[in-house]
């Protein structure tokens, strides 16, 4: 992959991340994730900003119009997907309270988001998400871990989980149950 | 997808099914350009048309409901949240537009989506899966193995976002998104290498 590849890999990734961290912010009324969420949407309208132009200036090189035109395209429509997870934590920043039902709906689509902190004795303290293939073994994706006072956004294969931890997290509905349990200490991880 | 009855629909029923619809879309407008598929991208247009519907019927609903100033800044609010589900479906129509770009313009893009974090894969069912003949719901594919079948190819026919009540058939070709080890992991029970696991002391869970 070459830098231009890189860049919209990263817009793209980015942009899953900030829906999930939307909806979030949404179902726990949390105004500090919805600020992270405008101030990634500012990174990305730089990012696709600067992706555009590479594209134009690798075209006018090359003088292959047809990938840049590719890029270009790509680059807008996913902007445009981060600007909808900004439009979705504008509300929760301007709204005291979200209308009751926005939390109902978020919690009985085909996807949810859950929250849980890690407890003592839990299985999942000192191991980092890679390592234990949290998402595979779990069915839920860690969209955020919140430290002390700190959150860490999208954290990464190798983020380590420790006890204290409030970890939230995306996936179906029936796998919330055993992913709460996980942090709780009530359930085991499989051994892989 | 469930056919819903939109004159019934709730506002509460409406948002959800935006909100589903609208990240379906998103993972089916990139499996079209990953796989080239021409069919996924034609579905992702039908789903955009069904999203202007639901859109249109959640702001009727909406103002009925409105009763007082309160309830109407509330509920334009929640109006605001399936305004971004429906911006969302228009961006995967905008994506799966690239399909009419010259193809061999698009192979970086196939590259590209191969090295997300969040993986669109596929895999053929063998005859072997124990998968083969149960529901998708009751094996609970996304909460055992991470990985959403986003949609499935059997014959000639696809079956788009497949609903939980769906049973699996031998030879189906699964599209499914999540991570690598999920992958791994659902290829060794759909190829048969390994049984589904089975939980005894599983118990219903509450709603």
């Amino acid at each position: 992959m070459d830098q231009l590849d890189e860049m919209l890999l990263e817009l793209k990734d980015s942009s899953e991340l900030m829906i999930d961290l939307a909806y979030s912010s949404l179902l726990y009324n949390n105004k500090e994730i919805a600020e992270e969420v405008i101030l990634m949407e500012e990174m990305l309208d730089e990012l696709a900003n600067d992706i555009q132009r590479q594209a134009i200036a690798r075209a006018m090189q090359d003088r292959d119009e047809g990938k840049a035109f590719t890029v270009i395209k790509l680059a807008a429509a996913v902007e445009e997907i981060s600007d909808a997870a900004m439009q979705i934590a504008m509300v929760t920043i301007h709204d005291d309270e979200p209308h009751p039902v926005i939390r109902l709906s978020i919690k009985d689509a085909d996807t949810t988001i859950t929250l849980a902190e890690i407890k003592p004795g839990s299985d999942l303290i000192g191991k980092s998400l890679g390592k234990m293939r949290l998402a595979s073994q779990s069915g839920m994706w860690v969209v955020a871990v919140k430290r002390d006072r700190k959150y860490l956004y999208g954290p990464e294969k190798n983020a380590v989980l420790e006890l204290g931890d409030v970890v939230i997290s995306r996936g179906p509905p029936d796998a919330e149950k055993y992913f709460q349990d996980l942090c709780s200490g009530e359930e085991r991880l499989e051994e892989p | 997808m469930d056919k819903y009855d939109l004159a019934h629909a709730t506002v509460r029923e409406i948002l959800t099914e935006m909100k589903d619809i609208s990240e379906i879309m998103v993972d089916l407008a990139y499996a079209s350009i990953m796989f080239d598929s021409e069919e996924i991208a034609e579905e992702v247009q039908n789903l955009e048309e069904d999203m202007e519907e639901l859109s249109k019927s959640i702001r009727t609903k909406a103002m009925l409901s409105a009763r007082t100033h309160k309830d109407a800044a509330k509920l334009s609010s929640l109006l605001e949240v399936a305004a971004a589900s429906r911006r969302i479906s228009n961006a995967a129509g905008d994506i799966v537009k690239l399909m009419e770009c010259e193809v061999d313009k698009r192979p970086f893009l196939t590259f590209i989506l191969r090295e997300a974090e969040e993986k669109i894969k596929r895999l053929v069912l063998a005859d072997a899966s124990d998968m083969v003949g149960r529901q998708i719901g009751d094996l609970g594919v996304e909460s055992e193995t991470g990985m959403r079948i986003i949609a499935i190819k059997r014959g000639k026919r696809w079956i788009y976002d497949p609903e939980e009540e769906n049973k699996l058939k031998a030879g189906d070709t699964l599209i499914v998104r999540g991570t690598d080890d999920g992958f791994d992991v659902l290829r060794s029970f759909a190829n048969g290498e390994e049984k589904w696991p089975v939980y005894p002391d599983e118990e219903e869970e509450e709603d």
